[in-house]
C-alpha cells in the first residue's frame, strides 16, 4: 500500500525540509531536546505524585504536592508544540506506524488520569487517607500507562516502515 | 590532550583507589572507627564513577597504538575483557557503597556488622582483584619488559581462573547488537530512568530553590531512594549501550562533555552531604526559606542533570568529533 500523498506534501515543504536535513544544531536535534525536556517535566512530576499516592515517601504532604500539575501542564505543553514538529519533520515516517497510534492512545489516557487526579484526588477539603484511597488506582494506570508512551517512542526511533515517503 | 592520555591520566585511579578504600574499610571494623568507614564508602562510590570514563577511554587509547606493529591486538583484547569484568564489579561495589551510606544517615545506633556491609567487603575484594588483573594486563599491552614468560597471552592458575569470567570483547558488543528490540528496551529504561531521576531530584531542587514552601526538606529527601534507583537504571543502560557501541560514543565530543557533568553532579552531590547544606534541608519547615549555599548546590544540580540531557541528545549529532 502506497502511503497517502498529503504526507509527501508535507515532507516537501521547506520548513520539514529545513527541520530534517538543517545542519543547526537549532534544527531536528533541538525540537527532539525539548521533546525530552517536557517528558522530563511532565513523566517526572507525575510520577513523583503516582509514588506518594501509592505510599511511598509518606511524610510528604499531599495537599501542596498539587503545585505539580502547573508542571505537568508546561511539559505537556511543550512536548505538544515540539511533537507537531517532529510529525512535521518526518510525517510518513511517524504515521505510517502503529506504534505511533499506540503511542498516542497511552498518552491520552495519561492525560485524562491527570484530569481525574487533580479533580477527584486533590479536591478541596479531603483529608490525606481519602485522597490517597481515591487516587491508588488511577496513579498505578498512570504509571503504567506513562512507561508505555515512553516504550512506544523509543520504539518509533526503530520500528518504522519508511523513514521519507517512498520514492516511485 | 587525548583519549589515550585521559586513559592513561584515569587509569590508576579505580586500581589504587579500591585498595585504598578496601584499605580503609577493613581497619574501620578493627579500629571500630565510624567515620573511616563512611571515608572508605566514599571512596568506593567515586571510584565507581572514575571507573566509568576510564573504561570509555580506552578504545582512544587502543585507536591511538593499534597499528603499532609492536602491540597485540590478543592483548588488547583481553585487557578489555578484563577492564568490562571490572567495571561491573566496581559499580555493583559503588552501588552498595551508596546504599550503605544512605542507611547510616538515617540508623542512629550503627550496627558493627551487616549483610550490606558483609557483601561489600566480599564485592569490593573481588573488585581490588580483579582491578589488579586489569592494571596487568594493560601493562602488559606497552611494557614487554614486565612479562614474566614468554607468552603472556597463556594463562595459568588464578588468571586463568578469573579468565573464565571476562567477557569476550567483541562477542559482549555483539550481543548488544543482537536486536534492535534489546536496544530499543535499553534505551527505553535509560529514558525511564531519566524521568524517575529528574522528578525526585527536580522536586527537592526546586522546593530548596523556594517553590511550594508548605513542602518540607525531609520529606522530600525521603524520595532520594528512587532518584539513586534511576541513577542505577541509567548507569547500567548507559553502560551497556557504550559496549554495543564503543566508536560512537568515544569519539563524540558531547558524550564527553556529558560524562563530565555527571562526574560534577558526583561532587554536587559529595558537597550536599558533606556540608551543613544537608542539614539546613533536613531542618526546612514549612515555609521556611533555605540558606543560600544549599540553593547554589540545588540550583547547579538542576542546571548539571538539564545539562546532561542536552549532551546526551546532541551525542548523535557529534559522533566522530574527536579522534
Amino acid at each position: 500500500m502506497v502511503p497517502p500523498t498529503f504526507l509527501r506534501a508535507i515532507e516537501d515543504s521547506g520548513f520539514s525540509t529545513w527541520l530534517r536535513e538543517s545542519e543547526s544544531p537549532f534544527a531536528f536535534y533541538f525540537v527532539l531536546l525539548f521533546h525530552t525536556f517536557g517528558l522530563a517535566l511532565l513523566v517526572g512530576a507525575n510520577t513523583v505524585l503516582d509514588l506518594r499516592i501509592l505510599g511511598v515517601a509518606r511524610e510528604i504532604p499531599l495537599a501542596p504536592l498539587k503545585r505539580l500539575f502547573g508542571i505537568m501542564w508546561l511539559g505537556f505543553a511543550i512536548n505538544a508544540v515540539t511533537g507537531v514538529l517532529l510529525i512535521i519533520a518526518y510525517p510518513t515516517k511517524a504515521l505510517t506506524n502503529p506504534v505511533f497510534y499506540m503511542k498516542l492512545t497511552c498518552i491520552a489516557f495519561a492525560l485524562w488520569i491527570v484530569t481525574m487526579l487533580k479533580d477527584r484526588v486533590f479536591a478541596p477539603n479531603l483529608d490525606e487517607a481519602t485522597m490517597m484511597k481515591r487516587g491508588v488506582t488511577l496513579a498505578k494506570w498512570s504509571l503504567v500507562l506513562w512507561i508505555g508512551a515512553i516504550s512506544a517512542g523509543r520504539l518509533l526511533a526503530y520500528t518504522y516502515k519508511y523513514l521519507t515517503y517512498p520514492c516511485q | 590532550m587525548n583519549l589515550a592520555h585521559l586513559h592513561l591520566l584515569l587509569n590508576h585511579f579505580p586500581i589504587i583507589g579500591t585498595i585504598v578504600a578496601l584499605g580503609l574499610f577493613i581497619g574501620s571494623f578493627i579500629g571500630k572507627n565510624d567515620d573511616l568507614k563512611r571515608s572508605s564508602l566514599i571512596i568506593f562510590v567515586a571510584m565507581a564513577l572514575i571507573s566509568l570514563p576510564a573504561f570509555f577511554s580506552g578504545i582512544g587509547a587502543q585507536r591511538a597504538i593499534r597499528k603499532d606493529p609492536g602491540v597485540s591486538a590478543a592483548l588488547m583484547d583481553r585487557h578489555e575483557g578484563a577492564a568490562m569484568l571490572a567495571v561491573f564489579l566496581m559499580l555493583i561495589t559503588g552501588a552498595l557503597a551508596l546504599i550503605e551510606l544512605w542507611n547510616r544517615r538515617r540508623i542512629a545506633r550503627e550496627k558493627l556488622w551487616s549483610g550490606n556491609l558483609l557483601a561489600i567487603l566480599l564485592f569490593s575484594l573481588v573488585t581490588t582483584g580483579v582491578m589488579a588483573r586489569v592494571g596487568t594486563t594493560g601493562g602488559d599491552i606497552r611494557h614487554p619488559e614486565i612479562w614474566d614468560v614468554k607468552d603472556v597471552t597463556q594463562e595459568t592458575g588464578i588468571s586463568a581462573f578469573v579468565h573464565m569470567f571476562e567477557p569476550t570483547p567483541s562477542k559482549f558488543t555483539d550481543l548488544m547488537l543482537v536486536s534492535k528490540y534489546w536496544w530499543a528496551f535499553m534505551m527505553d529504561l535509560h529514558f525511564i530512568g531519566l524521568a524517575l531521576l529528574i522528578g525526585t531530584v527536580g522536586i527537592l531542587n526546586l522546593r530548596v530553590l523556594g517553590f511550594e514552601k508548605r513542602l518540607t526538606g525531609a520529606s522530600l529527601h525521603r524520595l532520594m531512594p528512587w532518584a539513586m534507583a534511576g541513577f542505577g537504571i541509567n548507569v547500567l543502560t548507559g553502560t551497556l549501550a557504550f559496549i554495543g557501541m564503543p566508536s560512537y560514543y568515544a569519539f563524540d565530543v558531547a558524550f564527553w562533555l556529558k560524562i563530565l557533568a555527571v562526574l560534577l553532579l558526583g561532587v554536587n552531590v559529595a558537597i550536599f552531604y558533606l556540608t551543613d547544606a544537608f542539614e539546613s534541608v533536613e531542618r526546612l519547615g514549612p515555609g521556611d526559606d533555605a540558606p543560600r549555599f544549599a540553593k547554589l548546590i540545588a540550583g547547579s544540580s538542576l542546571f548539571l542533570w538539564f545539562a546532561v540531557i542536552t549532551l546526551g541528545r546532541y551525542i548523535q549529532s557529534y559522533a566522530d568529533t574527536l579522534r
